[in-house]
């Protein structure tokens, strides 16, 4: 990787292996990079523990999205879905346990997958992309079992509502959708921008970032972020924050948000931004949270560049992973 | 004086054999010829502790007192002798160990008593003190020690400092050798404040001359892993050959897991920091300082990212600190586990003791110090990035809740003040003390203009002198103009009777005055008549229904109304009727033309009427005379005239300006002389 491919890198997606220890991320030039985090936080760390342990090539087109089951890597290329063992990884073996691709109406052009998620309960894979659907992938059997249609527009991004076992979508065309995921219907549908509230007219209507725990939903995107209540379908607190903001996570009492701008923003359920922290890339594209692992329990954001920060202490950016 | 079987026998009583001389086996008998110094110290030593003994259980220095005055011995010789009886009977206190610390304080009393009353010499209280101090434990010494700071006013005192200052010295750093700084720390401190409070300022052992670091105060931090605690339990366990319990350790050769991710990086240099906080002159060695900037930039900017809020959680816990009654937070070094690291970093405390350590070393480094080798000094660089970051430390410092601003510009103003004991550690530490000044020769008269508050008014009299002496004269005739023109010589305005005496009289008929000759008919006397009616009669201001045909002869009634009310002159009244009808004697021309203001009254003329004369006394009485006044009368003439003259006279005087024709006429008619009384308000 010469020195102006690594310029023009960005980050677009995250994944913790299930033990913790290692970072997946996948960038433009659709390669994946594997950290050791073990390593990088170890008391006797040099440069070169922040350097990939393993750096592959997993697709034609950049990786908008990862995703981590229990002994799976899933990664979303060119319109393709790929899966990867971990443990396989990790022992630097990089080929693909299976490769499936949704069945696109169209064959001319190959839609692109932005988002994917896991609903547990049936053991399916959601995803969603640049044909306006989404695409039920029964992984017991492989096979493809459900096409969501509604949008129309592309779909950005794809989360689970895991107690009322539904699925929420948002797109470039500015709805919000809920589906059921039984009967493969969309129950709901809120145009964000039509809220006065949350509208941002100058930044456009299209949905970039979507995250729910069951009752509540932080969405945004073109509109401001913003935190619905979903029993009720109705918009609590808006985010002051400046530019449209790309991934949101909900941690302990705070909101963390990143986006445009060099910085995450830790925000209040009020609506009140509590601290803006500083990092080296210029806007982000990525944000995650290590839940697998308290001994490696740190904040990751990857965006446009080829670092990826990493904060022991949520407060102030520790040091850089780069591939 | 006592027989010397007295001393002999006080002698046994302390124990011959003590002084028995194991060489020459001389006998008591023959003792007393050979060691007759000994001999009487020891009796009186022996003497003196049993009055000691005495005076601590009746609690009075008497006993002591008189035992001093009976052994032989001058006074040198006897002060010493009971210096030594004092420390023996607190040597023995002590090897009993029945005393309590109160049994000590009480000797020690007696001792300064003692010194007081010139007994004994000035050193022994502190010889005593020492004593105990050295053989007690560290719970008593505490209460000996209160003692000791209660009475600071004492070992100040003229008699005792001197003696005293260097024996408290070595007694207290004694006791802070043997204390720890961190068990003991409020004793270390006591000690310290009173060491403070007993020698002045600039007590030269209390100085830091030469402005040294301490650069034994070391902060040891984990530097590499082997150093780590992580891992010491581990390899502890594994020297002693002890069977690993399952589930204890983790993998096999890596530490003991902790629960939290560690920024090692950002440890290693924060802690590396306080080497040059330690030893500030490394800073001026290149590389180090190169070391110490990256690390410092490091630092700040993670302070810069972190913020600490002052929401609710913290708020809450402010309250919580207050209410224990604003507890003062205070540690003696720092704990560099990296485990505390995160907790330390949310800290304002420990943030405001990082922050403010940037700021001493920066004043330090800038700053011109005595002892500073030639060799430390700042470069441009240098001194421009100690700028920028002095002006970063202190807006992180006003970032700080709670109060931040008020702990930035406190830090800010004690630094200033730095400067100034800096300036006097480089002036070799003077005293405080102000010198009484020596008179130099006086001062020669300076040569600049004097103001003119100097020379106005100083001169003999309080004259102010204007340069010249017609201006000095006339300025000082009054030097205040408005005082000047309200001065009585000023007064120009002439009274009622002066101004219309003539024509009063021109307005008697008896004086046979033409109707044109009337001074009232002159319309320049008519105009000046009315300005000074107006100014000063109340008839002027009275409505009238009588029409007057031209000035004349308004000025007429006035004229006639102002002759009833106003006293009336002998000079004028010398013409009237009155006079003239009872007038025998001439009345002393002196009297008539002196034309006095103030007016006399008309009492010459009723004394030439024989009737008032002797009844002068009735008239008194309704003229409101006292009779003391009267009684003066009398004494004063024999003469009934003279006696009526007097009364009028001493009427006069009292009434003033009331002392008018019409009152005179109402008391003469009260008193039943109504001819004299008509004959008066005729004229």
């Amino acid at each position: 990787m010469g020195p102006v491919e690594l310029l023009h890198m960005s980050v677009f997606s995250q994944s913790f292996s299930p033990c913790g220890r290692f970072l997946a991320a996948g960038n433009n030039y659709g390669e994946i990079a594997l950290f050791s985090l073990s390593a990088a936080l170890s008391p006797d760390a040099t440069g070169l523990s922040q350097k990939p342990v393993l750096t592959f090539t997993a697709h034609e087109g950049p990786v908008f999205s990862l995703l981590s089951t229990d002994c799976h890597l899933l990664s979303a290329g060119n319109g393709e879905v790929s899966a990867w063992s971990w443990t396989e990884l990790i022992k630097k073996n990089v080929k693909p346990l299976w490769t499936k691709r949704p069945n696109y109406k169209s064959s001319l052009e190959i839609p692109e997958i932005n988002s994917m998620t896991i609903n547990s309960r049936d053991n399916s894979l959601i995803v969603g992309g640049g044909d306006n659907n989404l695409h039920v992938l029964d992984l017991e059997h492989g096979v493809f079992k459900a096409v969501l249609q509604g949008h129309s527009d592309y779909v950005h991004c794809v989360t689970m509502r895991e107690r009322e076992a539904e699925i929420l979508s948002g797109g470039e065309d500015g709805a919000v959708r809920m589906w059921d995921s039984r009967t493969a219907q969309s129950v709901h549908c809120i145009d964000v921008y039509k809220y006065e509230s949350c509208a941002r007219p100058q930044f456009g209507k299209w949905i970039s970032c979507l995250t729910t725990d069951s009752d509540w939903m932080l969405c945004g995107g073109g509109p401001s972020l913003s935190l619905w209540h979903l029993r009720s379908l109705s918009p609590t607190s808006t985010f002051p924050l400046s530019g449209c903001q790309r991934q949101a996570a909900f941690y302990q009492d705070m909101i963390l948000a990143v986006g445009e701008g060099p910085f995450v923003s830790h925000c209040l359920l009020g609506g009140d931004v509590k601290a803006q922290i500083p990092c080296s890339p210029q806007s982000l594209n990525t944000l995650q949270l290590n839940t697998n692992s308290t001994e490696h329990r740190v904040l990751t954001v990857g965006g446009s560049s080829a670092h990826i920060d990493v904060f022991t202490n949520l407060s102030y950016r520790a040091f850089s992973l780069s591939f | 004086a006592f027989s010397s079987d007295h001393w002999r026998r006080c002698l046994y009583v302390g124990g011959w054999s003590e002084l028995f001389c194991p060489y020459c086996k001389i006998s008591p008998q023959q003792g007393d010829a050979f060691f007759p110094l000994l001999n009487v110290f020891l009796f009186s030593r022996t003497h003196l502790q049993a009055s000691a003994r005495c005076a601590l259980t009746t609690k009075t220095s008497k006993p002591l007192i008189n035992a001093f005055n009976q052994i032989p011995g001058n006074e040198t010789e006897k002060k010493s002798t009971l210096d030594q009886a004092l420390r023996g009977v607190l040597g023995d206190q002590i090897i009993e160990q029945k005393a309590s610390c109160d049994d000590y304080l009480s000797l020690i009393y007696l001792s300064i008593s003692s010194v007081t009353e010139g007994i004994c010499s000035a050193t022994t209280p502190f010889l005593l003190l020492g004593d105990v101090l050295d053989c007690l434990p560290l719970d008593q010494c505490d209460k000996i020690f209160s003692f000791v700071e209660e009475n600071v006013s004492t070992w100040k005192s003229n008699s005792f400092y001197t003696a005293g200052k260097n024996y408290l010295l070595r007694m207290c750093n004694d006791l802070l050798r043997r204390l720890s700084k961190s068990q003991n720390t409020v004793f270390c401190g006591r000690i310290q404040l009173f060491l403070a409070r007993l020698f002045p300022l600039s007590e030269k052992s209390g100085l830091n001359l030469q402005s040294q670091f301490n650069l034994d105060n070391i902060t040891v931090f984990n530097k590499n892993e082997q150093e780590s605690t992580l891992g010491q339990k581990h390899t502890e366990e594994k020297e002693d050959g002890m069977e690993v319990e399952e589930g204890e350790m983790g993998e096999d050769d890596a530490p003991a897991p902790c629960s939290i991710p560690i920024d090692y990086n950002l440890y290693r240099k924060f802690w590396t920091l306080q080497d040059y906080f330690r030893n500030p002159v490394q800073c001026y060695d290149k590389f180090s300082w190169m070391t110490f900037l990256k690390f410092s930039d490091e630092t700040l900017a993670v302070f810069k990212s972190y913020k600490l809020d002052d929401m609710q959680a913290s708020k809450r816990k402010l309250e919580e600190l207050r209410a224990s009654g604003g507890e003062h937070v205070y540690f003696a070094k720092f704990l560099t586990s990296e485990k505390l690291m995160d907790l330390q970093l949310s800290d304002s405390n420990f943030r405001r003791h990082i922050l403010l350590q940037y700021l001493i070393l920066f004043q330090y480094l800038k700053g011109q110090v005595k002892f500073k080798s030639s060799s430390c000094v700042l470069n441009d660089d240098q001194t421009t990035w100690i700028e920028e970051t002095t002006k970063l430390v202190y807006q992180l410092l006003r970032e700080i809740p709670p109060d931040g601003d008020k702990f930035a510009t406190m830090v800010e103003h004690i630094l200033n003040t730095e400067e100034n004991w800096n300036s006097w550690k480089n002036e070799g530490c003077p005293s405080f003390v102000k010198e009484r000044t020596v008179d130099d020769k006086p001062k020669r008269p300076t040569r600049k203009r004097q103001a003119p508050e100097d020379f106005l008014g100083k001169g003999p009299d309080r004259k102010i002198f204007m340069g010249n002496d017609e201006l000095t004269r006339l300025w000082n005739l009054n030097q205040d103009n408005m005082e000047a023109c309200k001065s009585d010589s000023r007064e120009f305005m002439p009274s009622l009777d002066e101004f219309f005496a003539e024509a009063i009289e021109q307005a008697d008929p008896a004086n046979m005055v033409e109707e044109e000759y009337k001074v009232v008919r002159n319309p320049n006397y008519g105009w000046r008549a009315l300005r000074l009616l107006s100014r000063r009669s109340p008839h002027f201001f009275q409505p009238t229904n009588q029409k007057f045909k031209s000035l004349a002869d308004y000025l007429d009634s006035m004229v006639s109304k102002l002759a009833k009310e106003l006293p009336v002159r002998i000079f004028y009244f010398f013409n009237s009727s009155l006079l003239k009808t009872h007038n025998d004697k001439d009345i002393p021309s002196e009297e008539i033309k002196t034309g006095e203001e103030d007016d006399d009254d008309n009492g010459d003329n009723l004394l030439k009427d024989t009737k008032l004369g002797a009844q002068w006394k009735m008239l008194a009485s309704h003229l409101e005379m006292k009779a003391a006044e009267l009684r003066e009368i009398e004494t004063d003439s024999e003469d009934v005239d003279m006696q009526a003259k007097l009364l009028l006279v001493a009427w006069q005087d009292r009434e003033g300006t009331q002392a008018t024709v019409e009152n005179l006429v109402t008391a003469l008619n009260a008193a039943g002389f109504s001819q004299i009384a008509d004959n008066l308000s005729e004229a």
